[in-house]
C-alpha cells in the first residue's frame, strides 16, 4: 500500500506536484498516467524518500521511507534504467545492492535469471542496451522480494516481446499480493496492464479510479449503425430523440443510446440493419481528451504548403 | 532473454530484527569500490609514482652531492626526497576520493544507493571508511617502501648514515652523501605522516564530492586548494600572508614530513608535524560535517 496525502513539491517557481493525494492498493497493477512533465517522476522520488515534499506525506505500508528498517525488503524501485556505473558488471551492481540489506548473494543469480540476464551477468553494464538496462533495473527492484514495487516507464526501450514480458511480470507480481505502481506515458499499455489508475496533469490529481470506470465515466456510449436505409433510420432515430451523426462512409454514429434501443427503433421503422456495434473509446483517447489543456509541451503538426 | 513467460520470484526470508546499518553499507561500498577499473589504475599510480618518483629524485640528488654548495647541502633531506612521489599521489588520491561520490551523481545511481538505507549519513560514513582505510594502507605501505628504496639508492651512490647525534653542521662538512636510517630522529614519524597526509586529503576530496556533486567541480576545487591557493597567497603582501601561509593544506603536508633535526630550516614558517596533522584533520572533519548536513537536507 502506498498512500500520498496532500503532497506538494515546488522547484524554484515551478510547482511540480500540487496538493496530490492518492492510494495505491495491493493485489493489482496501478497505472500512473500523466503527460511529460506532469510530476510522475517527482512523485515517485518522494515515495522513495529521495525528494522531500514541501508539505504533506507519502507512506509505504503506513511508514515513511525514513522509518523503514530494511528498505529493500519493503520497497523496490526502478526509477532510471541508465543510472548505473558503466564500468561495473551486472552481477557486481546487484551484489553491492544486496549487501546493503543483508540479502544473500545467491539472490543475485536468481533475479538475473528471472529477468533473463544470466548470460551477461559478468558483462559491464555500460555495454547494455536500454532494454537490458531496464531488465537489470527490474532485477534490482525485485532483489529484496519487496511487497511494494515502483516502476518508472519500465517498458521504455523494450522490444514487443520484452513489453509483453513486463506486462505479464507486473500482473503476476500483483497477483502475489504486491502493490505495483507503474508510470507510463503509453496509455494503450496501461489499458491492458493496469487495473487501477492514478492520472495526473500539471502535478494535480485528475483521476484515482479503475481503468474501466475511467473510460466509461469519461466517454458517452456511441453505437455505430450500418443500414441500407441510413437516411430513413436517421430520421426515425432523431424523431425518437437520439443524437445521430452521419459519417463519411454513410454509416451512423448514435450517442447516448444502447444498441437494443436503436434496434427497436429500426424495427419499428421497418429499416434493415447490417451492423450495430457499440464503440469503446480507448484509454488513450480519453486521456488525450482529459489532459489536452494540461500538456506543457505541445508538438506541432507540419502545415502542408502549396496545392 | 527471449522468454515472455514469467517465472515467479522466489520468496526471500523476511528479516525481523535490526536494520540496514553502517556495516551493510561498508561491505557494499567495498564491492562497488573494487569492481571498477579506475580504482585499480589510481592505486597502481599511487604505488608506482610514489616509489618510482622518489627513487628517481633520490638518484638525481645523490649524483649532485659533490657539486653542491653549503646551502644546498644543508637542504639535502634524504627523508623528504624519499617521499617526493607524494606530490603526484596527492592528486591521484583526491581524484579517487571525489570519484567514488561524483561518479554516482553523474550516472544518477546515487539515488539507487540512497534508497537502500533510511539514514543517508550511513552512505557518507561508509564511503569515508572504505576509501580512508584503503588509501591509508596503500599510502603507508608505499611511503615506507619509498623510504627504504630511496635510502638504498643513496647508499648505492656511496652514501653513509651520519653518526648518531649529528647536527646539520655535520652534514655540511660530510664527505659522503648523508643517508637516514628508519630509526633516526623523526624518520618514522615523517614517513608515517606522509600516509596520513594522503589519507586526510582523500577524505577531504570525498567530502567535496558530496558537497559539489559534480566530478569536474570537486576535482577543480581540490586541485585549487592544493595548487592555486598557495599562488594566490604568495601574491598577497608577505606581512599579511605570512600569518596564514602555514595553514595552507600544501604547507601542512610539507610540515608533516619534516624531521625534527631539520626544523630549523623552516623555523617559524611551518607548524610542527603533529600540529600540522591535527589542523589538516580539522579541515577534513569540517568538510565531512558540511557534506553530511547537505546530504541530509538536499533532495537527491
Amino acid at each position: 500500500m502506498i498512500t500520498a496525502s496532500r503532497i506538494t513539491k515546488t522547484y524554484g517557481t515551478t510547482r511540480a506536484v500540487d496538493d496530490l493525494s492518492f492510494e495505491v492498493r495491493p493485489g493489482v497493477v496501478t497505472g500512473f498516467l500523466g503527460p511529460n512533465g506532469s510530476g510522475k517522476s517527482t512523485t515517485m522520488r518522494m515515495v522513495m524518500g529521495l525528494d522531500r515534499p514541501d508539505s504533506g506525506a507519502v507512506t509505504i505500508g503506513g511508514k515513511r521511507f525514513g522509518d523503514l528498517r530494511w528498505p529493500l525488503h519493503e520497497v523496490g524501485a526502478l526509477l532510471e534504467a541508465k543510472a548505473l556505473h558503466p564500468g561495473r558488471s551486472a552481477a557486481n551492481h546487484l551484489l553491492a545492492l544486496a549487501q546493503t540489506n543483508s540479502i544473500p548473494k545467491s539472490r543475485v543469480g536468481e533475479v538475473l535469471e528471472l529477468v533473463g540476464l544470466e548470460g551477461v551477468a559478468r558483462r559491464k553494464v555500460g555495454k547494455f542496451s536500454l532494454g537490458m538496462s531496464q531488465r537489470l533495473g527490474i532485477a534490482s527492484a525485485l532483489l529484496g522480494d519487496p511487497g511494494v514495487l515502483l516502476f518508472d516507464e519500465p517498458v521504455n526501450g523494450l522490444d514487443p516481446e520484452g513489453i509483453l514480458w513486463v506486462r505479464n511480470l507486473l500482473k503476476s507480481l500483483a497477483s502475489e499480493g504486491r502493490t505495483i505502481f507503474v508510470s507510463s506515458h503509453l496509455m494503450s499499455e496501461m489499458a491492458v496492464t493496469a487495473t487501477d489508475l492514478v492520472v495526473i496533469g500539471r502535478g494535480q490529481l485528475i483521476a484515482d479510479t479503475t481503468v474501466s470506470d475511467f473510460i466509461s465515466s469519461n466517454t458517452e456510449v456511441t453505437v455505430l449503425v450500418r443500414s441500407p436505409g441510413a437516411v430513413q433510420l436517421a430520421d426515425a432515430l432523431r424523431a425518437a430523440g437520439a443524437a445521430v451523426q452521419e459519417t463519411d462512409d454513410g454509416s451512423l454514429l448514435v450517442t447516448g443510446w444502447d444498441a437494443a434501443r436503436i434496434g427497436d427503433v429500426a424495427h419499428a421503422a421497418g429499416v434493415a440493419v447490417h451492423e450495430l456495434s457499440p464503440q469503446q473509446a480507448s484509454l488513450e483517447e480519453v486521456f488525450m481528451d482529459l489532459t489536452s489543456d494540461m500538456v506543457d509541451y505541445h508538438g506541432q503538426t507540419p502545415v502542408e504548403v502549396g496545392s | 532473454m527471449t522468454t515472455a513467460t514469467v517465472t515467479a520470484v522466489a520468496p526471500l526470508p523476511a528479516i525481523d530484527h535490526g536494520h540496514a546499518g553502517l556495516g551493510n553499507q561498508v561491505v557494499s561500498e567495498w564491492t562497488k569500490f573494487r569492481s571498477v577499473r579506475s580504482t585499480w589504475i589510481c592505486l597502481a599510480v599511487v604505488v608506482v609514482a610514489g616509489i618510482g618518483l622518489s627513487a628517481l629524485v633520490s638518484n638525481i640528488e645523490a649524483g649532485r652531492w659533490t657539486h653542491l654548495g653549503l646551502v644546498d647541502r644543508a637542504e639535502f633531506d634524504p627523508v623528504r626526497f624519499s617521499q617526493t612521489g607524494e606530490f603526484i599521489s596527492q592528486f591521484v588520491v583526491g581524484v579517487l576520493g571525489a570519484l567514488i561520490v561524483t561518479s554516482e551523481y553523474a550516472t544518477g545511481s546515487i539515488r539507487t544507493t540512497l534508497s537502500t538505507t533510511s539514514k543517508r549519513t550511513t552512505v557518507l560514513s561508509a564511503k569515508l571508511i572504505v576509501i580512508g582505510a584503503v588509501i591509508f594502507i596503500v599510502s603507508e605501505v608505499t611511503a615506507f617502501i619509498s623510504f627504504f628504496v630511496s635510502q638504498a639508492v643513496l647508499v648505492a651512490h656511496g652514501g653513509k648514515a651520519l653518526p648518531a647525534g649529528s647536527t646539520i653542521l655535520d652534514q655540511l662538512h660530510s664527505a659522503t652523501i648523508p643517508v637516514v636510517g628508519i630509526g633516526s630522529n623523526g624518520a618514522v614519524r615523517a614517513v608515517f605522516l606522509c600516509g596520513v597526509y594522503l589519507t586526510l586529503l582523500t577524505l577531504l576530496a570525498c567530502a567535496l564530492g558530496f558537497v559539489l556533486r559534480h566530478t569536474a567541480g570537486a576535482i577543480s576545487a581540490f586541485v585549487g586548494i592544493l595548487l592555486v591557493l598557495p599562488l594566490v597567497v604568495s601574491i598577497l603582501p608577505s606581512s599579511f600572508s605570512g600569518s596564514f601561509e602555514r595553514y595552507l593544506p600544501s604547507n601542512l603536508g610539507l610540515a608533516m614530513i619534516l624531521v625534527t633535526s631539520r626544523k630549523t630550516d623552516f623555523a617559524g614558517v611551518l607548524l610542527t608535524p603533529w600540529v600540522a596533522a591535527a589542523v589538516l584533520a580539522a579541515y577534513a572533519a569540517a568538510a565531512v560535517v558540511l557534506a553530511g548536513v547537505l546530504l541530509v537536507r538536499r533532495d537527491a
